[in-house]
């Protein structure tokens, strides 16, 4: 048996091993049953899965076999792909991600590292106002700046939006590669300058590749950051430019129409897959990001 | 034309002088070492030499160029960080052939040059290692390695061995040494070991508080310590230091008379000899004192013994063996013996 290679000092008592791992089953499920539930649910007319009869009804799916005459359907993804055109928002959705993450990297990494080697003592005032932007309400900045918004005639288009997602998400990344950066050797770059490189290219060839698991990791926070925003993307974007979260909330607003509920139901499984298939692609590094262990000399 | 010039060189922060205007001739390939304890501003002047710090005054002169605001880059450099400084993601050969790709050498000669290097620092096996896979050794090499790859103007070393075991740093030290001999570069190397600086240097500059106390070969700053700080920092065990007073050729303190000192001085002093200097004798000797440890080093015996209200150390052979406490006499030939004043430090005259 493998349990015997456990050295003594590490070994458990059995009811402690088994109530440890009964937790840990317990948290799993409980923590995963949503999704998978909604998951199977969204295969399911809306008389099932929001049965006000007994929940065996998503399970059994009796009103969508008489409906449809299978126990599976996809009038969900057809209503919300095909008939309500969601690769409109997705597109949206993917252009203001990608704008978000790609512009907070970039200031966040150079001004991450520029804070991280300043020698002067306002680096950390900087820090800490930058800290003290990300702690507000997301809200507030959009209350502020919707008047001038309309004013200027800047409301509604996905420009803005980025912009105000990224003025959100930089204190963030600025504080989290600033981290980042303080744990690579100054010897690195010093090294680096000495046999050629002029700053920026030190900073490009020699701290950047070391630094690859922090970017990856922040970028995911930035991408998720902008992926999941409501608040400003609810308020700031017109009906044509709206992405998938305001999307799927105003199919869940419409619950007059029979139906509408479950294309929601569908559009949120499809706004999950892209979240499994990114953390899955970058796993390796987002872990060793996250534990930071991964920058040593 | 590869030689350095500091002319008059500080570097000041707000509340702390960590170099006082140095002024620092070192020849085209010469192996000069800057000594000192930690603090001292060794590692700044390299700094400053390296264009890593700006000089607050002064002016760094390379051949007929001034380089005080040239950056690191274009002082055409080479240098060995402490810590390495290795590039984590890059293999070996990649960390070795670094500045020539940074600095547009011609591609094809790369491999040739990298391959050089790496047999001058027997890396040739290790090329497709990261600097992760290997030991603190290997690393130290390849630290090396990616300074020899280029012919730069000058090689700087800030403490090179001092991440090293024992062992390994003596046989790194010759490595170096051979290293220096066959590519003559001007090289300046940063130790507050000196034993490393005697074996290493052709010449050497001991710095304590920002300022150079003596510059010289290493027989130089053994043989006539400027000050009895040099005195008390070359040498293992260093030199004995024991204050009292002079008149007539004749130096006294508690337990220590010595005659045929310069007649000329007079009044308090410092007077200092080396431990391998002296003798143990019989009969009347110019030090009469009592054993107070006795430490045996395997090719000799190091006693210390009490003169002056100091602890003086005394060399005797192998074979001897005594208890602490027993009386002891020795020998100290006025020869051997070096005055230094008593209030500034500064060596007065040897005792010859």
């Amino acid at each position: 048996m493998k349990e015997e290679r456990v050295p003594v000092a590490f070994r458990r008592p059995l009811p402690l091993a088994v109530a440890c791992n009964a937790f840990v089953i317990l948290w799993l499920l409980v923590a995963a049953f949503p999704f998978l539930w909604t998951v199977w649910g969204s295969f399911k007319v809306e008389g099932d899965f929001f049965s006000r009869r007994s929940f065996w009804d998503a399970v059994f799916g009796i009103k969508t076999i008489v409906q449809t005459g299978h126990p599976f359907t996809l009038d969900g993804y057809r209503g919300a792909w095909v008939v309500n055109a969601l690769w409109r928002p997705v597109i949206n959705t993917a252009i203001v991600t990608t704008c978000v993450t790609v512009i907070s990297l970039t200031f966040g990494t150079l001004g991450g590292y520029a804070l991280a080697r300043s020698g002067h003592r306002y680096a950390l005032w900087l820090l800490i106002a930058a800290l003290v932007f990300r702690a507000m309400p997301h809200i507030t900045l959009v209350s502020g700046y919707l008047l001038p918004f309309f004013e200027l005639n800047l409301w509604g288009i996905l420009p803005t939006a980025i912009i105000v997602l990224v003025a959100i998400n930089q204190p963030f990344t600025l504080w989290m590669l600033h981290s980042f950066f303080l744990g690579i050797p100054k010897d690195l770059d010093e090294s680096a300058m000495i046999d050629g490189c002029s700053r920026l290219r030190a900073f490009q060839l020699v701290v950047i590749p070391v630094m690859w698991p922090g970017v990856v990791t922040t970028g995911l926070f930035s991408f998720l950051l902008a992926y999941n925003d409501f608040a400003v993307t609810s308020m700031l974007l017109s009906q044509d430019n709206q992405t998938m979260v305001p999307r799927i909330a105003s199919f869940l607003g419409s619950i007059e129409q029979t139906g509408k509920v479950m294309y929601a139901v569908a559009a949120v499984v499809s706004a999950t897959v892209p979240l499994f298939i990114l953390v899955m692609f970058f796993q390796r590094q987002i872990v060793s990001g996250l534990t930071a262990g991964a920058v040593k000399g | 034309m590869a030689d350095i010039r500091l002319r008059n060189v500080s570097k000041r922060w707000k509340h702390a002088v960590a170099v006082d205007r140095l002024n620092l001739d070192i020849a085209d390939q010469e192996f000069m070492v800057l000594l000192g304890p930690s603090g001292c501003g060794k590692t700044t002047t390299m700094r400053m030499i390296a264009g890593l710090e700006d000089v607050t005054d002064g002016e760094i002169w390379f051949g007929n160029r001034m380089v005080n605001r040239l950056e690191p880059k274009d002082r055409d450099i080479s240098m060995v960080f402490q810590s390495y400084g290795l590039y984590p993601t890059m293999s070996v050969y990649e960390n070795i052939r670094f500045p020539l790709r940074v600095r547009g050498v011609a591609r094809e000669l790369h491999h040739q040059q990298v391959m050089r290097a790496a047999e001058m620092v027997e890396l040739v096996d290790f090329l497709d290692r990261r600097p992760a896979a290997l030991s603190g050794g290997q690393r130290q090499r390849v630290a090396l390695g990616r300074a020899i790859v280029r012919q730069p103007h000058v090689f700087l070393m800030d403490e090179p061995l001092s991440n090293l075991d024992a062992k390994l740093r003596v046989s790194t030290r010759a490595q170096i040494k051979h290293l220096q001999y066959t590519l003559k570069t001007t090289t300046i190397y940063v130790t507050h070991d000196q034993i490393e600086a005697m074996t290493l240097a052709d010449r050497v500059v001991v710095m304590n508080k920002g300022v150079v106390q003596q510059v010289g070969t290493p027989t130089d700053i053994y043989d006539t310590p400027a000050n009895t700080f040099v005195a008390s920092f070359i040498g293992s065990p260093a030199m004995n230091l024991v204050h009292g007073e002079i008149a007539g050729g004749m130096f006294s303190a508690e337990r220590i008379r010595i005659a045929g000192l310069p007649t000329a001085i007079a009044g308090p002093v410092t007077l200092g000899f080396r431990a391998e200097d002296v003798t143990l004798v019989d009969g009347a000797a110019e030090l009469e004192t009592e054993i107070y440890a006795l430490e045996l080093l395997g090719d000799s015996c190091m006693i210390a013994a009490r003169a002056g209200g100091e602890l003086v150390s005394v060399k005797a052979p192998k074979d001897y063996r005594a208890l602490i406490g027993a009386a002891v006499r020795v020998a100290i030939a006025p020869r051997f013996c070096h005055l230094f004043d008593r209030a500034t430090g500064a060596r007065i005259a040897a005792g010859s």
